[in-house]
């Protein structure tokens, strides 16, 4: 073989095996794509209406590709088996709570089996397992939504039909009103006291109206104890010197507790006099022997008079006394 | 009329006696294995350049002339899987087929009719050499092999350019890009692609043999079998897409 040929075969030889590298690595994506070679788990569902769902297409759980359909067969009259087949390493997270519901993997997308729900008490879905179907989104959900809404609006209106009877017959509290003539006289006479209080509260509104108008004028004392800065000033200085006047009365005040508290003592002449008893008495024994002294002195006094030594210097001012009020009477 | 009628025939009943010639030689020792891979070489080697070149036009173009249309829906998003089931299903084997009529055909009828003329077959069986299973069986097996190798290369360099193309206007990651292309094809796409790329390998090979074998006496036979081995083939190949699309309906 030469050395050409053999290099001949070598390029055919790799060309060929890249070609099939191709070939297997294109057909083990695929494969691995469409869960051939991951070990999967057989899971059955029911549906009434698959709507167009076809062999091949995606089920998703929380949106993530778990797996594809494997069949859809009628199962009996109402009711369409649909086997998927689902991917073992996720099927930990799927419950066996878990709800199918057909939907679209997009607007005009192709049809899809979503899995709902699940809760964690429950244990994960084995192979096998029958699921349940729910019902898909789109229209039947928003007829579903109507149905409900009509059934509230049944609701409402009954409670509204029990609540206008109860209102005729006169129960509860705006039955009692609407019916009863009684609190119909008190509202009207609460109204009547209200409109005269109302009149009252005008009253004394608008002579508060008058007031802070007559405050806005330039004139009265709030007017300037509010706006004068000047009256302010001296205002201070009245109350400056008021409070010095005070503190003058606040020692004369106690001086004059001082003194009357001396008068209330012994110690002193006031408060003997005031006080002792003793000296009372003595005083007045004092007093006594004063008023016999001066009747005395007034016997003596008179027989002095008389004496002649002094008599002549009593005659002249008895005649000086006489020619006085002779004066008084000739003018 | 009749006599047009019953050479028709006659050429049906030729067609039928090569082809279980070339089945029979085929399978019967002893193999020219030495001539088969030469012939990959100059099948599959020699024709790489250009048809993958095709391949990658062909793909890019597709992808760049699908793009407005889709875009009136807002779906470019739909682009790669578009291009998968364009590239796998159909592009992919007819664009090999059709490029290597023309490559690979011309060529074997060329090759075998000049031999012919030239009486270099006869002497070969004066020599004690099968030139049958030397020239025929050896070609037809090449390029029934080089084909599909071709037809894989073509559907990945395709796919690429249209990645490219894609990517010319949209952020889109390789990954990605395979991730859907593999989202929207079957193993019954790559079965039936395969399928078809060794039919029409096995086509190419047989009718230009056939052509060329046959190819009348004189220089200008030379030129008509190479003619008529490239319009033979492509009819032939078109022939059996549409026979082929047919059952794989059915089966898919």
């Amino acid at each position: 073989m030469s050395v050409a040929e053999n290099k001949r075969s070598l390029i055919v030889g790799l060309f060929a095996l890249i070609g099939l590298v191709i070939l297997i690595a294109g057909i083990l994506v695929l494969g691995t794509q469409q869960n051939k070679f991951s070990k999967n788990l057989i899971v059955k569902t029911y549906f009434h209406d698959v709507k167009g769902l076809k062999v091949g297409n995606n089920v998703w759980f929380s949106g993530v590709k778990v797996g594809i359909i494997k069949e859809i067969a009628f199962e009996d009259v109402e009711n369409v088996r649909v086997v998927m087949s689902i991917q073992e390493k996720d099927s930990q997270f799927i419950r066996k709570d878990v709800v199918a519901t057909l939907g679209s993997d997009g607007l005009i997308g192709n049809a899809i089996i979503s899995l709902v729900g699940g809760t964690a008490a429950n244990p994960e879905i084995q192979d096998g397992d029958v699921i349940k179907s729910g019902a898909s989104g789109g229209m039947d959900q928003m007829i579903g939504l109507l149905q409900e809404n009509g059934a509230n609006l049944t609701v409402i209106t009954q409670n509204f039909a029990k609540l206008s009877q109860q209102m005729v017959e006169g129960k509860g509290t705006i039955g009692a009103l609407l019916t009863d003539d009684a609190i119909a006289t008190n509202l009207k006479s609460s109204v009547v006291s209200l409109n005269s209080v109302m009149t009252d509260a005008n009253k004394a509104v608008n002579n508060l109206v008058t007031l802070t108008g007559k405050l806005n004028n330039n004139q009265g004392l709030i007017h300037d104890l509010t706006t004068d800065t000047e009256v302010f000033a001296s205002l201070r200085e009245s109350a400056a010197q008021l409070q010095g006047v005070t503190q003058t009365a606040n020692a004369l005040m106690e001086n004059l507790n001082k003194t009357s508290a001396r008068l209330n003592d012994k110690d002193n002449a006031l408060g003997v006099l005031t006080n002792d008893a003793e000296a009372a008495n003595e005083i007045r024994q004092i007093l006594k022997n004063l008023n016999t002294s001066t009747e005395k002195l007034d016997v003596n006094m008179e027989a002095l008079q008389s004496n002649f030594l002094l008599r002549g210097y009593f005659k002249k001012k008895a005649k000086e006394a006489e020619k006085e009020s002779k004066d008084a009477v000739s003018k | 009329m009749g006599r047009k009628f019953n050479n028709l025939l006659l050429e049906f009943a030729r067609l039928h006696r090569f082809l279980m010639r070339v089945l029979r030689e085929a399978v019967s020792p002893p193999y020219e294995f030495k001539e088969i891979v030469r012939q990959c070489y100059e099948i599959g080697w020699k024709s790489f350049p250009l048809i993958g070149l095709t391949g990658f036009i062909v793909g890019f173009v597709f992808t760049k002339q699908s793009r407005p249309s889709l875009e009136d829906f807002g779906a470019t998003s739909w682009l790669p899987a578009l291009i998968s089931i364009a590239i796998v299903r159909a592009l992919a084997p007819l664009v090999t087929a059709l490029i290597a009529s023309g490559k690979v055909g011309s060529q074997i009828g060329a090759e075998l009719s000049s031999m012919n003329v030239t009486e270099q077959i006869d002497a070969m069986e004066v020599s004690g050499t099968n030139p049958f299973k030397f020239l025929v069986v050896s070609r037809i097996i090449a390029t029934t092999i080089m084909i599909p190798i071709l037809c894989f290369y073509i559907a990945g360099i395709g796919l690429f350019g249209g990645y490219l193309s894609i990517i010319g206007n949209d952020q889109l990651s390789l990954l990605s890009f395979f991730t859907q292309v593999f989202d929207k094809i079957g193993f019954v796409d790559i079965f039936a692609m395969t399928l078809r790329a060794v039919v029409f390998g096995f086509t190419i090979g047989f009718a230009s043999c056939y052509v060329g074998y046959y190819s009348s006496k004189g220089t200008e036979g030379v030129g008509k079998a190479a003619n008529s081995a490239v319009v033979a083939s492509m009819f032939t190949v078109f022939i059996e897409e549409l026979l082929i699309v047919q059952v794989l309906s059915l089966i898919s």
